[in-house]
């Protein structure tokens, strides 16, 4: 079995935003050449989310929107507070809260060379405390 | 908006240009986050709706062997961007830091003087390594910003950070603006009658101690200053600044817009009084 793993850097421009990575994910699989097996999309960070929907741009915003509203800034978050480890204050627990309702990975079925997805499904890269330089990885295996 | 209180100890280019710096940021600094492009940080500025910044170093070299970025590595980051200011630090330790602060004015054109007590390890009211500073500093007309109350450094001890040790310095010279930083928490009422008191003192809203920086501002601005106090007495007297990266820029700009202050006074503690003590 072949495994190919790629770790592909962003900057990213807002404090949250929906990045399409769907055309990259697509173009590493093909050149993979592999034929049979799974792609897998991680995100390294806990302030992020890697997500699946449809790419238009009012969805974009519903999501945006609906993840501000189920998880607001204004809360009394335990996470609030100096890290010695990072030398930050941690005051981000909105944004962590907002990964873990999201998600940090997905997972597509590779058949006959190509992803397997429904043609409505974009595959997004979230950033949800930005901006910042944000990695993910993308580990393709198979055949 | 100007943040007037950012330290480049982030900025990718700079620490990968030198591995030395990128130490003294760990040990004496004590950051430890991921680096970020310049390009980024001017992003982030832009999300916090942040126009200018201002960077501080700070010239650390007898206490910890070097300056957390140099006057020279400010200059050069100056440089690149319009929106940025930069200010000097000299080392008070060092006899030959009046000149070095010259230099950085003159030549360099910097804007201002960083100095950290607490990290420097100094006296500010010491008249042998300090008063020689805010000599040069008041003829060559810069302003001062000053960290006062707790340090996060690692090294840094706040006995040297205690703002009524300024209230000599501040009588010594009365030409010379005096910024403390972070309201010099936990030492916020004695700041605050020293920037009531005297024209030449003023404060930065870099507070951080816990919680959210909407938690810190109101609870020290609001419940302990007093936001009557503020509006009256302090309007004039006080700079918006983040201590970025230390703290979000972003929400330390929402937390000062949420304290609920007048639209005139908001206006000039976001950029006016910045643009006073900047000479702009």
């Amino acid at each position: 079995m072949k495994t190919i793993l790629k770790r592909i850097s962003i900057l990213t421009h807002h404090e949250t935003e929906l990045i399409d990575i769907t055309p990259r994910i697509l173009e590493l699989v093909q050149s993979s050449e592999i034929q049979n097996g799974t792609v897998f999309v991680l995100s390294l960070h806990t302030t992020t989310a890697i997500t699946v929907n449809e790419g238009l741009p009012d969805l974009e915003k519903d999501i945006t929107e609906m993840i501000s509203r189920l998880v607001p800034e204004g809360q009394a978050y335990h996470h609030a507070r100096y890290l010695p480890s990072d030398g930050q204050m941690a005051v981000n627990a909105p944004s962590h809260l907002r990964g873990a309702l999201l998600g940090f990975q997905v997972f597509f079925p590779i058949e006959d060379g190509h992803t397997v997805r429904g043609s409505r499904q974009t595959i997004y890269f979230v950033e949800l405390d930005g901006p910042q330089q944000r990695t993910y990885v993308v580990q393709i295996m198979g055949e | 908006m100007i943040d007037f209180h950012t330290h480049p100890v982030m900025v990718k280019e700079l620490l990968e240009s030198d591995p030395g710096l990128v130490q003294r940021i760990r040990d004496a600094f004590g950051f430890f986050f991921p680096a970020l492009p310049l390009e980024g940080f001017l992003l982030e500025m832009d999300e916090a709706g942040v126009e200018q910044a201002v960077l501080l170093p700070v010239d650390c070299t007898t206490a910890h062997g070097g300056p957390i970025v140099s006057n020279e590595q400010i200059a050069h980051l100056v440089d690149q961007n319009p929106r940025l200011i930069g200010f000097a630090s000299v080392d008070p330790n060092q006899a030959d830091a009046p000149k070095r602060l010259e230099v950085a004015i003159k030549k360099l054109g910097l804007r201002g003087l960083k100095l950290d007590p607490a990290l420097q390890r100094f006296y500010p009211n010491s008249t042998e390594q300090a008063y020689p500073v805010y000599q040069a500093c008041a003829e060559l007309g810069v302003p001062v910003l000053m960290h006062c109350g707790m340090s996060w450094t690692p090294l840094g001890q706040a006995k040297y950070a205690q703002p009524l040790l300024l209230e000599e310095v501040i009588q010594a010279f009365p030409t010379l603006n005096f910024i403390l930083a972070h309201f010099a928490w936990p030492w916020i009422h004695e700041a605050t009658m020293l920037a009531v008191k005297y024209p030449n003192v003023y404060l930065d809203t870099a507070i951080l101690y816990s919680g959210t920086p909407q938690d810190a501002l109101q609870h020290v601005l609001v419940e302990q200053v007093g936001i009557n106090v503020v509006e009256r007495s302090l309007w004039n007297k006080i700079v918006f600044g983040t201590n970025y990266p230390r703290i979000d820029m972003r929400r330390c700009g929402r937390g000062i817009q949420a304290l609920g202050l007048r639209p005139g006074t908001l206006k000039s503690i976001l950029s006016e009084n910045a643009c006073r003590l900047l000479g702009k």
